[in-house]
């Protein structure tokens, strides 16, 4: 059964206003990376929202893990469950010293205090930020924030974490460390829902969504999708820049059997266009 | 220029009073500055600092410090104790016009200096010792009481947290609106003082559009957390006074009691 399956989902902030999620219908597997692509206000955020019951659709139901984001019984379950990591480092970590944030989930969720110390030291462990526990939050780097604000979503252990745009406001380095932290977590078997304007991050997901205007435009595994260049290109979408340099090779007469996707794919094509 | 602005400084360290549970520190530091105002001659001028002396010596914060705290008063002190000096009653020693030096002037203004320097060593030493953290927790524990008057005592404590947190992010934001407008050829230096605060208007409206940014992203990402209020909510550190929080107030009690005596069988100087 898939983890979170929604069907039909209309979103509109206010009453009058327009759709800004137009019947959105989709399915998210126990254990998939989900990359969910597309433009500034395509919904992608509002999805994400709806993912942990921060907003609940207007029409159509969202289902995690069997429980329904209307129900306001379940709602800190569902929380708890579906993790949120937001864009701004700074603006997601509560206290001033790390480790008493990281506790702040598991606080409220109203845990025995030996067992918070324990999940506290775990998840910043997890991260790489245990030795850092007793520092402050605004000494650290962007990406060092963000990893802390990822840990304080997993101690609350949730089998989802959904990240939105977590690296866009990140240096190389710190988006780096990010990614290398969200695909140790895809390792230990948790759900990723990953929104990102970054391709290169995009095709290390089991499976890439894209949306526009408040729907789904096309989906499937990020080989797939990206080999619709032409109708990413029609929407202004982004291709992996090394799908880029093949297409624009293919449209001067080379021949790719497939479409590559990273850095190495493109040169081992070319390596072997070459010789 | 704003990094320089020390809030609630507090200097990390492992000695006696770093130790002590900070709702301890908390009533301590009311006692004491309620025996400082107390004490009304030199003997129990003379403990109470003593007591004042040894409490920021166990401390483990170096003097220099102390000294910083107590050079931002200095003016204070210095006129204070000059208006105490002539504003006392008796045969004068020392005439000058209408400026009359006596000896319980001079008394008055050696009582007004040693208590405004003893409440600033003291209550430097709690913020020195204690983390912001520890003493918003200690704050919120210590009026848990008052939330059978439905005073929103959770509420308060977690408000403190959250501006102790953002003081060092927006001071950091402050620098760079600075920095932004001075690039955009905004004037700040010049000028008189009203022409100085207008200056700050294209500093203030940003950074308030930002803080109020902030909140709404910092509101999303407890509710992502299950915060829910106070409610409910379970701590990872538990506070529990032990031995050190003991020899602390035994400590004070007797700077207590031996106040309290002199005051009652010496007769006071003021």
């Amino acid at each position: 059964m898939s983890f979170i399956s929604a069907s039909g989902v209309k979103y509109s902030y206010d009453e009058n206003g327009s759709d800004v999620l137009k019947g959105i219908t989709l399915k998210v597997n126990k254990g998939e990376f989900i990359a969910l692509l597309g433009h500034n206000g395509c919904g992608k955020s509002t999805m994400a929202k709806t993912f942990n019951a921060l907003i609940t659709p207007r029409e159509g139901v969202i289902y995690v893990d069997g429980m329904d984001t209307s129900d306001d019984e379940v709602t800190y379950e569902i929380r708890r469950n579906v993790g949120l990591v937001l864009q701004n480092p700074d603006n997601q970590l509560v206290a001033s010293v790390i480790e008493e944030d990281v506790a702040f989930g598991p606080e409220n969720l109203g845990i025995a205090p030996d067992e918070i110390r324990e999940r506290v030291d775990k998840a910043l462990k997890t991260v790489g930020m245990y030795e850092y526990r007793t520092h402050a939050p605004h000494k650290l780097s962007g990406g060092q924030k963000q990893r802390v604000a990822i840990a304080g979503i997993l101690a609350m252990k949730p089998s989802c974490i959904v990240f939105d745009e977590p690296t866009a406001m990140l240096d190389p380095n710190g988006r780096e460390e990010v990614m290398r932290t969200i695909k140790l977590l895809k390792e230990k078997g948790i759900t990723i829902v990953l929104i990102t304007h970054f391709m290169e991050e995009a095709v290390l997901a089991d499976r890439v969504i894209v949306m526009e205007e408040g729907e789904i435009l096309i989906q499937g595994k990020p080989g797939d999708v990206f080999s619709e260049v032409n109708l990413l290109k029609k929407h202004s979408l982004d291709v992996p820049q090394a799908t880029e340099l093949a297409y624009k090779l293919i449209g001067a007469g080379l021949r790719f059997s497939k479409m590559p996707l990273t850095t190495d794919d493109c040169i081992t094509f070319l390596k072997g266009v070459l010789s | 220029m704003t990094r320089d602005i020390a809030l609630g400084q507090f200097v990390p360290g492992k000695g006696i009073v770093h130790r002590t549970d900070p709702r301890v520190k908390i009533l301590l530091l009311i006692a004491y500055i309620t025996l400082i105002f107390c004490s009304f001659n030199f003997v129990s001028l003379g403990i109470i600092t003593a007591a004042v002396v040894t409490v920021i010596a166990l401390s483990g914060v170096s003097f220099k410090l102390y000294f910083k705290s107590l050079k931002v008063i200095i003016f204070i002190v210095i006129i204070t104790s000059l208006l105490n000096m002539f504003y006392g009653t008796g045969e004068p020693i020392w005439q000058l016009g209408f400026l009359k030096l006596t000896m319980s002037g001079i008394y008055r203004a050696i009582f007004v200096t040693v208590r405004i320097i003893l409440l600033i060593l003291i209550s430097s030493c709690l913020t020195f010792t204690t983390s912001p953290t520890d003493l918003t927790d200690a704050i919120e524990r210590l009026m848990s009481p008052l939330k059978v008057f439905r005073v929103k005592v959770h509420e308060i404590a977690m408000m403190m947290t959250i501006a102790l947190r953002f003081v060092p992010t927006l001071l950091e934001e402050t620098d760079k609106i600075m920095a932004a407008q001075k690039a955009r050829g905004a004037d700040m230096e010049s000028g008189g003082l009203i022409k100085k605060v207008k200056a700050m208007t294209p500093i203030l409206i940003p950074l308030f559009v930002s803080a109020f940014r902030r909140a709404y992203d910092l509101a999303t990402a407890m509710e992502c957390r299950c915060y829910k209020g106070g409610e409910g909510r379970t701590r990872m550190k538990s506070l529990h006074i032990g031995k050190t929080d003991i020899i602390g107030i035994v400590f004070s009690a007797l700077v207590l009691t031996g106040v309290v005596l002199c005051d009652v069988f010496i007769l006071p100087i003021i």
